[in-house]
């Protein structure tokens, strides 16, 4: 019977039912029980039940309802009443504002300076670090790399075969491409100009689902030699070159000597994290009549997953690739494995030196945005310090409020409103030095670093939304502690002693807050005197080479006119004659990779008479050069000779190595007169002489073996030419350019730089971020002193009746002026203290950035400690001399 | 210490619906279940027909005005269903039965000296 009135319950509300339902229908069916014992009518009692339902589940349902509208009104009427006093405590705020312009002014540029450097910093760590990658479904796209484990190399470059067989062999990818920079020379439209290009598989846009702004990207069959005579523009390139002419498509363009057609044109919202590349070619990997090189190490090879492979599954899948490689090629491939990336980690792009870079700019990132929020902390206190003393002159103000009826809870509000008016105003004013900053931090960006988004950073919603809420985040901050302290003061009292008393409570926590900044900022200093006195270094270091009057140019010989070894050597050596011919030019040399170009190439070598190695192999880093190579740039020859224009194709190969590779490879010996053999070939090369190391791959970075051979007998394609001078350098440009035209007009001049310039490029992020931190050490000092000084001008306004009576009683102008003096340098002291402890801590931690430099460097602390004391001390002296100029009878009248 | 409970806050509830005073009364032995109350209710006699819609608003209402409350632990000699739920008076609740109490015993009192009743001994 329970189930039949169960159903007659409905018409209660749920919330009833929930309640109730149970003990309703037990009672139901007891009465039920007791009417059938009873003899009574079940039907009657059925009828009762339905209207009882009826009438009273009705009751209900219209009580909950007009429950429900009184809540609403309730809640509506507490609403309003918030907005009133929000509206309230805004309009006081904002009176407040303009009432003491002092303050405000003060408050607002110390906020603007701490908001907008954090914006600033904040905006280019979001567009590197934060934000996707700009493709589609970025999370499976990954990096392949050939694995090194024996060499703790996980990002080696893959050679051509390799890369075939893989894309034959894995199973995880969707799509797979390889990727190798390039230059090509374009002629025929205007000027003849050399651009960075490169030459990818042409599955290339599919990994990356690329659509064309024009035409198309490349089909599978224009990988085939022979087919590959098609290019894809850059959108800038296309802009500029061909003034955005649709009809591009379709057009021929002499590439390298050879004509080849456009196919299409990218997107201006195609990004890649080599932002230089301008011209895209069809890699041809098949239908080579040679078998591909798996000793060649050169491509840059990125991939798609499958949709739902993890990287694990592919990591897994490309471990078995590799394996079997290795057992098939043992020769070439022992040694090696497949490491699979995902490309958000990857991040920096397709530069052989891209991941330590890349691991260099997020961490020099990371340290900014910390040295950032180190600068807002120290704006924090300030103005928390400012609010602290403007609270000061306001305790009869609050007092009043507090006896006219305002609850704590009330007072307290109104302060953090106005902090948070603050607060919103100076990350209004932040906007305008984030602005500023963002267009400086742009600047200071060195244009060729491969990182993605680096080149897009900006004011953006996201950007908006972070100052916004750290606006708020900064308001609350510094507005907690007068609030606090409203809070913890008894009111009452104020009123009744009427007294100008300065809490001593008060006088601690400004004492303790200007000890607080200074910590603050001494941590700071010492980051910032860390990375100069590297910087310093890094500038002082011996590159190995002289880079005063040092000119270089690029010349690169297209192998469709310069095909045999023979014509680019007879090339190269007029090009060399006609640069020696130039007024003030004392020797020119030329060399296939230059020194902090970042150019390299990398080879096995074997040495004769030594094992063959069981730990790390022997590699040498093979350069070209002319023989007056090692004059022009300044490389001191250690031993042996260096090479002459005897030592040509046809004579017994020749090398010259570096110091390094003759300490690490023939130990406790000399190599001259040693041989070696070139890996993948039976050339044997007779070692003749030892240079000097040059710093090749950074100022900061370690030397490795490096074996220089003679142009003659290994006739690249690019040289570039050194040419050295007792003049200034840049000025030789326009007779190079003369020179190059006299012998080929259609060879474009390229990448004409001195060899002061080339070293600067080299240290430019770390010239960034040195600046940077200098400039934030700076702000940070600033803003420390005007802290003590607002403190300590406000402490001796203060005490000006107790300096009164001091001089009452005989004491001297001097002795208060000290006084004063001591208790500011006193503060001063305990936080460089404190700071500079932290920053001994902390420093540690950065151990790795710095450049010869101990982050423990007494220099820099020492420094720091005067700056900061001086600092203190000049911020005190105002002050402290308003303080020696009280007129005792003036102070003591106005008591 | 035992809230303490104004005079208005009780003249507030004042007169008592018979129904809620009968509830008070049979609650003023102890803590009871639902169908208790009922059976105690109609024992007194008057609410023969109540129905579990009327008598459980009645203790919902009750229980809003904060006549009554429910009490989470049951009598240790409860042998019945788990689901019953108990209640018992709260505070207020007494002094409400007490206040209706005095106010119907004045109004047995006026109708004796108004000889609408007769006057009983003893």
């Amino acid at each position: 019977m329970s189930r039949a009135y169960r159903v007659l319950l409905r018409a209660f509300p749920r919330r009833v039912r929930r309640e109730f339902g149970d003990d309703m229908a037990q009672m139901f069916d007891s009465q039920l029980a007791a009417a059938r014992a009873a003899g009574e009518s079940v039907i009657r009692i059925w009828v009762r039940a339905i209207l009882d339902a009826v009438i009273h589940g009705g009751a209900e349902r219209l009580s909950i309802l007009r429950e429900r509208r009184k809540n609403l009104a309730r809640e509506l009427r507490r609403w309003r009443w918030w907005m009133s006093v929000l509206k309230q405590d805004l309009r006081h705020a904002l009176r407040l504002v303009v009432r003491q312009p002092g303050v405000t002014i003060v408050a607002l540029l110390t906020l603007a300076l701490g908001i907008g450097a954090n914006t600033a910093i904040f905006s280019a760590v979001d567009a590197v670090l934060l934000r996707p990658l700009p493709y589609e479904e970025p999370d499976r796209l990954v990096m392949v790399w050939e694995k090194r484990q024996a060499e703790g190399v996980l990002d080696n470059v893959v050679a051509p075969a390799d890369y075939v067989d893989w894309a034959k062999m894995n199973t995880t990818f969707e799509s797979i491409a390889a990727y190798t920079p390039m230059t090509v020379d374009l002629t025929g439209v205007g000027e003849p100009v050399r651009l960075p290009a490169a030459a990818v598989s042409p599955a290339f846009f599919d990994v990356f689902r690329t659509r064309p702004e024009l035409g198309r990207t490349f089909r599978a069959e224009e990988g085939v030699v022979g087919n590959q005579r098609v290019v894809i523009l850059g959108h800038g390139l296309w802009q500029r070159m061909f003034g955005s002419d649709p009809s591009v498509i379709g057009r021929r363009l002499v590439l390298n000597g050879g004509s080849h057609e456009v196919v299409g044109v990218l997107p201006s919202t195609f990004e890649f994290a080599d932002g230089t590349i301008e011209l895209w070619a069809p890699l041809a990997l098949e239908g080579v009549s040679q078998p591909l090189p798996r000793a060649n190490h050169e491509l840059f090879v990125y991939a798609r997953m499958k949709p739902g492979v993890t990287l694990q599954q592919a990591r897994a899948d490309m471990d078995r690739v590799g394996a079997q490689l290795s057992e098939q090629y043992p020769q070439t491939n022992r040694r090696h494995g497949v490491w699979v990336m995902a490309l958000r980690d990857q991040i920096a792009g397709p530069v052989q030196r891209g991941s330590e870079q890349s691991q260099s700019i997020r961490g020099g990132l990371l340290l900014l945005l910390g040295a950032v929020a180190f600068v807002l902390l120290i704006a924090c206190v300030n103005v928390a310090s400012l609010l602290l003393a403007r609270a000061a002159g306001r305790r009869r103000e609050m007092a009043v409020r507090a006896a006219l009826g305002a609850g704590r809870a009330r007072l307290v509000g109104q302060t953090l409103t106005e902090s948070l008016v603050l607060g919103m105003l100076g990350g209004l004013a932040g906007l305008l030095v984030a602005y500023w900053g963002i267009q400086s931090l742009r600047q200071l960006t060195p244009e060729a670093l491969p990182v993605l988004g680096l080149r897009r950073f900006g004011l953006d919603l996201r950007v908006l939304a972070f100052t916004f809420a750290l606006s708020i985040a900064t308001g609350l901050l510094f507005g907690l502690l007068p609030a606090w302290h409203l809070a913890s003061q008894d009111l009452h009292n104020v009123l009744k002693d009427g007294t100008r008393t300065f809490g001593l409570v008060r006088r601690r926590l400004r004492l303790a807050l200007v000890v607080g900044e200074i910590a603050l900022a001494s941590v700071l200093l010492v980051g910032a005197g860390l990375t100069l006195r590297s910087f310093q270094a890094l500038l002082q270091a011996q590159p190995g080479f002289e880079p005063d009057g040092a000119l270089t140019t690029l010349v690169t010989l297209p192998g469709r006119r310069y095909g045999t070894a023979e014509t680019r050597l007879a090339t190269f050596d007029q090009l060399e004659q006609r640069f020696a011919s130039i007024a003030g030019v004392r020797a020119v040399g030329a060399t296939s990779h230059l020194p902090l170009s970042g150019q390299d190439s990398r080879l096995g070598v074997t040495i004769e008479g030594r094992d063959a190695p069981t730990g790390s192999p022997t590699r040498a880093h093979p350069r070209a050069v002319t023989p007056e190579y090692f004059r022009a740039m300044g490389i001191q020859l250690l031993a042996g000779r260096a090479f002459t224009p005897a030592d040509r194709a046809g004579t017994p190969l020749v090398g010259i190595v570096n110091d390094t590779m003759a300490r690490r490879y023939w130990p406790g010996e000399s190599p001259i007169g040693r041989r070696l053999v070139i890996g993948g070939t039976t050339a044997s090369v007779d070692v003749i002489g030892i240079v000097a190391d040059v710093r090749h791959w950074g100022l900061d970075s370690p030397v490795n073996p490096e074996l220089y051979l003679p142009l003659a007998q290994q006739p690249v394609f690019g040289l570039t030419f050194v040419l050295s001078t007792d003049r200034d350098a840049a000025a030789l440009t326009g007779s190079v350019r003369e020179q190059l035209r006299a012998i080929d007009s259609d060879l474009p001049l390229s990448k004409v730089q001195t060899m002061k310039e080339v070293a600067a490029q080299s240290v430019a992020s770390r010239r960034a971020a040195m600046l940077l931190l200098a400039i934030l050490g700076v702000l940070a000092l600033t803003l420390a002193a005007s802290g003590i000084y607002g403190v300590m001008a406000h402490l001796v306004a203060l005490r000006t009746a107790e300096i009164g009576v001091r001089m009452t009683l005989g004491a001297k102008p001097g002795a208060v002026m000290l006084l004063v003096l001591r208790e500011g340098l006193v503060q001063a002291a305990l936080g460089l203290t404190a700071g500079l402890g932290a920053a001994a801590l902390i420093m540690r931690a950065f151990r790795a950035r710095l450049f010869e430099i101990s982050p423990a460097d007494p220099l820099t602390f020492v420094a720091v400690t005067v700056i900061l004391l001086t600092t203190a001390a000049a911020a005190c002296l105002i002050p402290a001399r308003r303080a020696m100029r009280v007129d005792p009878v003036e102070a003591l009248r106005n008591t | 210490m035992r809230p303490r409970v104004s005079r208005a806050e009780i003249d507030a509830h004042l007169p008592l619906k018979p129904l809620m005073f009968e509830v008070l009364l049979a609650l003023a032995d102890g803590e009871r279940h639902g169908w208790s109350l009922v059976r105690s209710v109609q024992q007194r006699g008057g609410f023969s027909r109540l129905m579990p819609g009327n008598f459980y608003r009645t203790l919902r209402t009750m229980l809003s005005d904060d006549l009554i409350e429910t009490v989470n632990v049951r009598p240790p000699d409860d042998t019945d269903d788990e689901r019953r739920r108990y209640f018992r008076l709260t505070a207020l609740g007494t002094r409400v039965a007490a206040a209706e109490a005095q106010r119907l015993e004045a109004a047995v009192v006026e109708a004796r000296a108004k000889r609408l009743l007769a006057r009983t001994r003893g």
